[in-house]
């Protein structure tokens, strides 16, 4: 199909019985969506299945959808919903003990810096530690610096995403990379990343 | 020397590039005499440099969902069909009324659609969900049986060509058609793997 069909015209044929625009719009966005929600919950099996419900869901809304904003944001936000909900239960969950932020911050830097300062990290163990930090996230900062730094997004799509005022958006993106700064620089202070 | 009153967050989107230039001229300016924001800068430069490593490492550009488009008819072909609320029904009748009512301006139109509508008030069921998701699901149905069609269809061509390839296995080509043929009860395909059955028991 034309590329040059801008999303909003395919959403228009979908809305007239046409499935191959929903293919096409599928196509458009399955790997953006797929790659926000990896990195949203770091499990391949579990991004795949939240790309499909929320491509399901975004099949089944579609036919009342009005374009208020973008088709992408609109899909981004069902995308954020379901990262968030995934994460809710997931903390519900009895295996994991429930922390205060605070905690888990001191943890992740004592841990870090306590380890053996000789030992030679390998480039994937540096990743794994730095992707641990983003992860220490509330779950609200994290989905505002994956779709600021990681999708492209201006301040104000990220506001229209996550139903949030630009101020709010700005104020979680700030405090995202202080509390980044906070948890990574005692590491390489000490050479450790 | 006097204290530098510049916000943590005026140095964040300084770095983050959410400041409009002459603001960022005028932050380089002042970072040319102030140490304190210039190490500040290049620490936030740095943890996102590194945070941006490790990202990349972590999602290769290529990476996609397997078979989405597939697993996600299947999915529709499954899920319940969704009942519209009494009042997404009542608002749908009354949005479609107001819709008529606007774009006909003829009077003897405007008569007709009324009177049209009041006979489907009480005779009809006007409340009655609209079609467009019951033809999405047929649509939806359709692709699976396409999806189903075309994995018969693959599975055949592979008995075929391996039935090519290994003349002396036939026993191993007769279990594999009739694999097929079960698979493909109901359709077309169930008669051709039928007559290829034939075909390879005559050869015997």
């Amino acid at each position: 199909m034309d590329k040059m069909i801008d999303d909003e015209m395919l959403v228009a044929q979908f809305k007239s019985g046409s499935q191959k625009a929903f293919d096409e719009l599928m196509k458009r966005y399955e790997r953006r969506i797929f790659g926000y929600l990896l990195r949203s919950v770091r499990n391949y099996e579990d991004a795949e299945e939240l790309t499909l419900e929320v491509f399901f869901k975004a099949y089944r809304a579609l036919g009342t959808w009005e374009p208020k904003a973008k088709f992408s944001t609109w899909l981004y936000t069902i995308a954020s919903n379901l990262s968030i909900d995934f994460h809710r239960a997931k903390s519900r969950q009895p295996v994991y003990m429930l922390e205060d932020e605070d905690v888990i911050e001191k943890r992740l830097i004592a841990t870090d810096i306590s380890s053996n300062p000789e030992k030679n990290l390998e480039d994937k163990e540096r990743g794994r530690i730095i992707r641990e930090a983003v992860d220490e996230l509330s779950a609200k900062q994290k989905s505002v610096f994956m779709l600021a730094r990681y999708e492209g997004m201006q301040i104000k799509e990220v506001a229209e995403t996550l139903g949030m005022a630009e101020g709010t958006v700005k104020i979680h993106l700030h405090r995202a990379i202080k509390k980044l700064q906070t948890l990574l620089r005692p590491l390489w202070e000490n050479n450790e990343i | 020397m006097e204290k530098c009153k510049t916000s943590e967050a005026r140095v964040i989107d300084y770095v983050y590039g959410e400041l409009d230039q002459s603001e960022s001229s005028a932050f380089e300016q002042h970072l040319a005499t102030c140490s304190k924001c210039t190490r500040k800068v290049y620490s936030y430069s740095h943890v996102l440099h590194l945070v941006d490593d490790a990202e990349s490492e972590f999602l290769p550009v290529a990476l996609a969902p397997r078979n989405l488009e597939a697993k996600l008819y299947k999915r529709l072909a499954d899920a319940p069909p969704e009942k519209n609320s009494i009042l997404s029904r009542l608002s749908n009748y009354f949005s479609n009324l107001l819709l008529v009512l606007h774009e006909q301006k003829v009077a003897s139109i405007c008569i007709f659609s009324i009177a049209a509508i009041a006979v489907a008030f009480f005779v009809g069921n006007p409340f009655r969900p609209t079609t467009l998701d019951i033809n999405r699901i047929n649509s939806a149905d359709a692709r699976i049986e396409q999806y189903r069609h075309n994995d018969i269809q693959r599975n055949l061509e592979d008995v075929l060509r391996k039935k090519h390839l290994r003349h002396s296995d036939s026993w191993d080509t007769v279990s594999q058609l009739n694999r097929v043929k079960d698979q493909a009860q109901g359709t077309d395909w169930a008669n051709i793997a039928k007559n290829q059955l034939k075909r390879v028991h005559s050869e015997f």
